[in-house]
């Protein structure tokens, strides 16, 4: 909608300043013919100026719109489209002389209406290449501006704008105030004119460009210039038009600013090599200052800062070394040296100082880098960049010159300054690679963590004649704690408990193990002895040598009101007897899972046979209830867990084993965190 | 925190563990024991007076040994350990695998005996 309203503006400005030219040009025929044939037309001169005025008015604004819309900062394509009105205008002014030439002396060379109909052409041409320069001037002078600029640019709009009017104060004469009118827009527009920042941006080769275009305009605006004058100087014209402030100040302002464009421009060519190769460096710094983006690898960043390198200090030759722990070391990014040339000059720096000291002393250097001669028949002069990371030698880079003492200071500090950034952007991407890998092994866990979960059982098998609630929390992602149930028929139970040596992902993987173990042996319907010894031979295939089990195997008969039960090395189970009233801990030999890694291991453990009462509790944990410490370093300890059973043991089995969790917890407090897993089964007998 | 510390006495190492053993540092104790082991030392002698803590990742160190102990005709005798450690290593029934005594004389006995 915007663009549309903007396009519409500058064709309605363009066709209303051509009607403005016809009108122009009609008024002044019409005053012409009326005075050849002594017909009085009463046409006022102020009619032409007037609409004069509004030409003026129209193509500035036309132009103004134009290059605006462009908006880019395409230096070049700026200056050319004033330079090609400006041949645009000279050549139709010259084509006109031609015309004449070959009209010779012709009646119709005589006429004045068709003189006067040139000159109004020569006036609008002149007139649109005096204001699209002026408006190319504009965006140049404006280029980087600052608020001074700005304000002494629309200054200059407004005295541009009264010297449009200023014919109606002088009748258009020639007069004193007309001289010091345009000596004060000379003068303006000269200071103005000093506005040339955007001449050390173009390339070399922009420069002569913009060299050429210069001269182009400045002899296109000489000659119209000196067209204009002869055509006032004729005397043939009623309405005199160029005469006039506006345009001549426009004139001595192009013709000012495109001077100075050209010897500044000139001047600046020797320099310009130079701006270029600091314009270069400050890219690629910011090129290797962007940290990689995902997908790119070190390679990508080596790869600019060799070339980096390599353009700030014009090297001839040039390649990296690659060192990596345990690894040949590794040429990378080689450019324009043989291998043949590459391996000599190594061979050399091996063996001649200061090369020879900084391959010896390795990380230990002290300096940056590494300067000094070759006695090489092509390469006399190297320098060696050690690239460091995390205070690790990580790869070389070898420039090399094929002048003396070939590495100025400059260049020096200008490589070191793109060593240390694409060392900073390297040691980046890997501490991004590892936060990636870091969330990856996060995941993972959590994986295990809900795999293991699902390791624990989230029913317990029982019947009418018993109720059993379980509790298990890992101190680490995944634990080692463990406890199941299996049912055989309607009156018996097999329980277990068991607990991993060590704690985390090795424990999660033999718990894992375990369950496995409890699953195919608890069918064969053993006794807990044999069940544990079979237990036992089968995990010393998979244990690791120093792993271990513990645990506690029961078998519970509801028939019989019998717990048969076996210990491998598992902390003892707290049992509470409604018969005595109080609980205590119950006592069988036995030994851990793995340790005795032979059949002998039956010799350590036995069986032990009870017979359970209405009310008696049994409660099964892991080492971790008893451990667990408090900030002080005290342990909750049997006594506790005891006593809390004896008080506790009226309840029912969900409740008693929240109390005894809660009791635990309270006892750790809160300041300190669990750093074993806590796991716990109450059994309560009901009848 | 574990300190361990190796004092020879006549045929024998002494190696007093002051501190805790835990996951965190059991391999310190795997290293010195295998370092014995490495020596051809045939008596040790472990005082556990100062020994306040013991996790399982520790008493798997102890365990691991055992059958090169046995293989190797090594003397490995335990004394000095306080109830709660001791009971430790009873209830995994370590204790009936290592000599564990309580106090250094019962241990050097058992360390010396034809």
């Amino acid at each position: 909608m915007f663009n549309f309203n903007k396009l519409n503006i500058g064709k309605i400005t363009a066709l209303v300043a051509i009607l403005a030219w016809l009108s122009l040009l009609f008024t002044d025929l019409t005053r012409l013919f009326g005075e050849l044939n002594q017909i009085h037309t009463a046409i006022a001169p102020e009619l032409s100026w007037a609409l004069e005025i509004v030409f003026f008015i129209l193509i500035y604004i036309f132009y103004n719109n134009a290059i605006n819309k462009t908006g880019n900062y395409n230096f070049i394509g700026l200056i050319w489209k004033a330079a090609s009105t400006a041949l645009v205008a000279a050549g139709v002014s010259g084509l006109i002389i031609f015309f004449y030439f070959l009209l010779q002396d012709s009646k119709l060379s005589k006429d004045p209406l068709l003189l006067n109909f040139f000159y109004h052409v020569n006036f609008g041409l002149t007139t649109i290449f005096l204001i699209s320069s002026t408006m190319v001037w504009k965006h140049l002078i404006l280029y980087q501006k600052n608020k001074i600029v700005v304000q002494q640019w629309q200054a200059f709009e407004v005295v541009l704008l009264m010297s449009m009017f200023f014919m109606f104060f002088n009748q258009n004469t020639l007069d004193y105030s007309f001289i010091f009118g345009l000596v004060f827009l000379v003068i303006f527009g000269s200071i103005l004119s000093a506005n040339l920042k955007w001449i050390p941006y173009l390339s070399f080769k922009d420069k002569w460009k913009a060299l050429l275009f210069m001269v182009i305009i400045l002899t296109s605006a000489a000659y119209l210039f000196v067209q204009l004058i002869s055509y006032s100087s004729s005397n043939f014209h009623l309405v005199n038009l160029t005469d006039n402030l506006f345009l001549l100040g426009l004139f001595g302002f192009v013709f000012l600013y495109a001077l100075f464009s050209f010897l500044v421009t000139l001047f600046n060519l020797p320099t310009s090599s130079v701006f270029e190769q600091k314009l270069k460096e400050a890219i690629n710094f910011q090129r290797l200052s962007r940290s990689i983006q995902p997908g790119q690898n070190e390679s990508q960043v080596l790869d600019i800062l060799m070339d980096s390198c390599m353009s700030a200090a014009y090297v001839d030759a040039a390649w990296m070394e690659i060192q990596r722990k345990s690894l040949p070391t590794e040429v990378v990014h080689q450019r324009f040296i043989s291998n043949q040339d590459r391996k000599e000059i190594r061979e050399m720096m091996d063996s001649s100082k200061p090369f020879s000291e900084y391959f010896k002393e390795g990380v230990r250097w002290k300096k940056d880098f590494v300067m000094g001669r070759l006695g090489h028949d092509l390469y006399t002069s190297a320098i060696v960049f050690p690239l460091k990371v995390n205070k690790d030698l990580f790869a070389n880079i070898f420039l090399l010159k094929e002048v003396n003492d070939g590495f100025n200071k400059e260049m020096v500090d200008i490589i070191a300054t793109f060593v240390g950034q694409a060392t900073i952007s390297v040691e980046n991407h890997r501490l991004l690679n590892e936060a990636i890998k870091n969330e990856r092994y996060k995941e993972e866990l959590e994986i295990a963590q809900r795999v293991q979960r699902s390791l624990l059982p989230s029913r317990l098998h029982h019947n009418n004649n018993f109720s059993i609630s379980g509790f298990s929390e890992a101190a680490d992602e995944v634990g080692g704690d463990y406890y199941e149930t299996f049912q055989f028929n309607e009156n018996k139970f097999a329980l277990i408990i068991g607990d991993v040596s060590g704690k985390g992902t090795s424990a999660a993987f033999n718990m894992s193990q375990m369950k496995g173990v409890f699953h195919s042996l608890v069918q064969l319907d053993l006794s807990p002895a044999e069940f544990l010894s079979k237990a036992n031979s089968a995990l010393s295939h998979c244990l690791e040598r120093n792993h271990f089990i513990t645990t506690t195997y029961y078998l519970i008969d509801t028939s019989v009101n019998s717990i048969i039960y076996s210990r491998a090395g598992h902390c003892p189970t707290l049992y509470y007897s409604s018969e005595k009233g109080e609980s205590e801990y119950m006592e069988v030999k036995g030994m851990g899972l793995g340790i005795i890694r032979s059949a002998n291991f039956k010799n350590y453990i036995a069986e032990k046979f009870l017979e359970y009462k209405t009310g008696d509790v049994m409660l099964l944990y892991t080492d971790g209830i008893v451990e667990a410490k408090n900030a002080d370093g005290e342990e909750f300890g049997y006594d506790n867990l005891r006593l809390a059973l004896n008080e506790h043991h009226g309840l029912g089995v969900h409740e008693i084993k929240e109390k005894l969790i809660q009791m635990v917890y309270e006892f750790v407090g809160s300041s300190t965190l669990p750093d074993d897993d806590y796991s716990m089964v109450v059994v309560k007998f009901l009848r | 925190m574990l300190n361990i510390e190796k004092t020879k006495v006549d045929q024998h190492i002494i190696l007093t563990l002051d501190g805790e053993v835990d996951a965190s540092n059991s391999v310190e104790l795997d290293m010195a024991i295998q370092q014995l082991l490495a020596d051809r030392v045939s008596k040790i002698l472990i005082d556990g007076s100062s020994l306040e803590y013991i996790s399982s990742a520790g008493l798997g160190v102890f365990m691991s040994y055992l059958e090169d102990f046995e293989k190797t005709g090594v003397r490995f005798v335990i004394y000095g350990l306080n109830t709660k450690v001791k009971n430790v290593f009873h209830i995994l029934g370590l204790d009936q695998l290592l000599a564990i005594k309580d106090s250094e004389q019962g241990a050097l006995e058992v360390l010396y005996e034809e």
